[in-house]
């Protein structure tokens, strides 16, 4: 088997001790406590070829940061093991975080205090990256991430999204094999999804560097994955290419038109026009209407012309499908993979 | 050798960010000295109204005293993020940064944090042993330089152990930082001479947290030249035995280790 991360049926518990509200509930829990397990990750398996960039994708809670932890080797799985780039990660942790880079988009490993520079020139001595190639990577990811304007700057002063591409350049540095990134785009403002998209691309591309992130954000997922894996409560309930997710669950998109008259809203009737079988829905208030449909059933094309016959509009908007939308349909119809 | 060439990097580190903050950097330094001053004082007022104690003079008191600094403020010096371990870092899930750098993690966790506060303490102790150690006859050989070193740094070992593992407890149990604050407050009894104590206490910081060797034992060899297996040697062993341990429970802490959500 040459696939680059190897998991079998890992499972994370933790204990939870339950307390009753107020002060006198915690006083009691100090003396008799009520504990209580919580199964974060329970039993996931799967396979990642090298070079592959594979997202993550799961409800809040759902255990995608447990399972990025356990991977990392930050945490110990109770039961199961993962095996990437031939080590088992908590068993020979030194080596094996030689050869990965970890950002977690809601902290940093920066040096708070200091200018960004610093931080790479630390780092550059805890991964022992030799002088040519430290000053060769870089510059490289200088002109990926566009570092330059702030990189004599104390991190405190950075913006998120200055912040986020120094984080994802410090995890770099050492130019592992695999990359985990834990919400890399959480936050921040277009043009910087974009540069840090371009910059994940890139060093997949040229460096065949393994990618392995967690994101709400569904373009992050269909401009860069290949391949999605979708967990909640701790299950996986998906493992697939984005396309085949949505030929299996329904391409669900939302539009919103507004009306240029508001009295014009009655004369809209997309369950009568289009039945149920596009899993139409629509809610309209005074001067617009939304609509919720299958795009896979109902042509996008259909739901404009059909609005456009019965009223005048200001303006629309198309909104992409929504991860949440999925889950919440793959719940209902009770598939499990 | 690839340690020390990190440690000085990450001993700059922390300076220059000491620096970063000029103004409380000068207020830090001020404050330092003047409590270093006070804190002279003090010891000067006490001392001088006790002339001696259960056979100990007054200068063999103050060398004692003195000693006990050595190894309680290179602890001091080197290892005070320990401190943060128990109070916040394993709390705040900030433990993670450690696990995904090829370093060994404890090594990490002292090296990053450099404290200056410490200075003061080494100061009271220079001044400590240098007022005593020519107003006393102390026994000298060849040796007595390289067993006051090999004291120093088993000495250190010991309180750096004691602190290694109290900081662990808070992989288990989120925040341990008050447990090491206890801690602290025994090794108080380890700048007087033990035998000023009950049988309790003697037992105590001898046996079970063993302070006594980090200055009453080894300073009364360097004082007496009696008794050098027991006062040197037991050093030697309490800081091995207590490091070897330390290591394993931190070891086994990770293992342990929850993190914190994001």
């Amino acid at each position: 088997m040459d696939s680059m991360i190897h998991v079998e049926n890992i499972r994370k518990d933790f204990k939870k001790i339950i307390k009753e509200p107020g002060l006198k509930g915690s006083v009691k829990a100090l003396f008799k406590p009520n504990k209580e397990i919580v199964r974060a990750v329970d039993g996931i398996s799967f396979d990642v070829p090298k070079g592959e960039i594979l997202g993550f994708i799961g409800p809040n809670g759902a255990g995608k940061s447990t399972m990025i932890k356990m991977l990392t080797g930050i945490l110990t799985p109770t039961s199961g093991f993962c095996r990437i780039n031939g080590c088992i990660p908590q068993q020979d942790r030194k080596n094996y975080v030689r050869e990965i880079g970890v950002v977690f988009g809601q902290r940093t490993q920066l040096w708070w205090d200091l200018a960004l520079r610093e931080t790479y020139a630390v780092l550059k001595e805890i991964y022992q990256v030799p002088d040519e190639q430290y000053k060769k990577r870089m510059k490289f990811l200088n002109e990926v991430l566009e570092l330059d304007s702030f990189i004599t700057s104390p991190v405190r002063t950075l913006s998120l999204g200055q912040r986020m591409r120094a984080d994802i350049a410090a995890s770099l540095l050492h130019s592992p094999k695999v990359l985990f990134l834990d919400e890399p785009t959480i936050g921040l403002d277009v043009v910087v999804k974009e540069n840090i998209r371009d910059a994940i691309m890139r060093i997949n591309a040229e460096e065949g560097t393994t990618v392995i992130l967690t994101t709400h954000d569904l373009s992050d997922i269909e401009l860069l994955c290949e391949r999605i894996v979708m967990i909640d409560k701790g299950k996986k309930v998906f493992d697939g290419a984005i396309s085949e997710l949505k030929r299996n669950y329904g391409d669900i998109r939302t539009m919103e038109f507004e009306l240029l008259k508001p009295s014009d809203g009655g004369l809209l009737d997309y369950l009568s026009e289009f039945g149920d079988k596009a899993d139409i829905s629509f809610e309209q208030d005074k001067t617009s209407v939304k609509v919720r449909f299958d795009a896979s059933s109902v042509s996008v094309e259909k739901i404009i012309s059909y609005t456009l016959s019965a009223v005048h509009i200001k303006d629309f908007k198309i909104n992409d499908v929504e991860i949440e939308e999925i889950i919440k349909k793959l719940y209902k119809s009770g598939v499990s993979a | 050798m690839r340690y020390i060439k990190l440690h000085r990097i990450f001993i700059a580190q922390y300076l220059k960010k000491l620096m970063e903050y000029k103004a409380d950097f000068t207020l830090g330094a001020i404050g330092l000295l003047i409590a270093q001053a006070f804190q002279i004082l003090f010891l000067g007022i006490i001392f001088s109204q006790i002339p001696s104690l259960r056979g100990w003079q007054f200068e063999q008191i103050l060398f004692i005293y003195g000693f006990s600094l050595i190894s309680k403020s290179l602890d001091h010096l080197f290892t005070d993020n320990l401190w943060m371990v128990g109070y916040r870092i394993v709390r705040k899930g900030e433990f993670d940064k450690y696990l995904t750098r090829p370093i060994n993690t404890l090594y990490h966790v002292i090296a990053e944090n450099f404290c200056v506060d410490a200075f003061g303490e080494v100061l009271s102790c220079v001044l400590l042993l240098g007022y005593s150690i020519p107003r006393l006859s102390m026994p000298f050989y060849w040796y007595t330089i390289p067993l006051w070193i090999v004291s120093a740094v088993f000495a250190t070992l010991i309180y750096t152990s004691l602190k290694i593992m109290t900081a662990a407890i808070s992989f288990w149990t989120k925040s341990s930082g008050h447990i090491t604050h206890m801690l602290y407050m025994v090794n108080d009894f380890s700048k007087y001479p033990v035998s000023i104590y009950n049988r309790f206490v003697q037992t105590v910081i001898t046996y079970i947290l063993p302070f006594a060797f980090t200055a009453y034992y080894p300073a009364s060899y360097f004082l007496t030249g009696e008794n050098p297996l027991f006062c040197v040697g037991g050093t030697v062993v309490a800081g091995s035995v207590l490091f070897a341990l330390a290591i394993f429970v931190w070891n086994k802490g990770i293992g342990a280790y929850e993190s914190a959500g994001s």
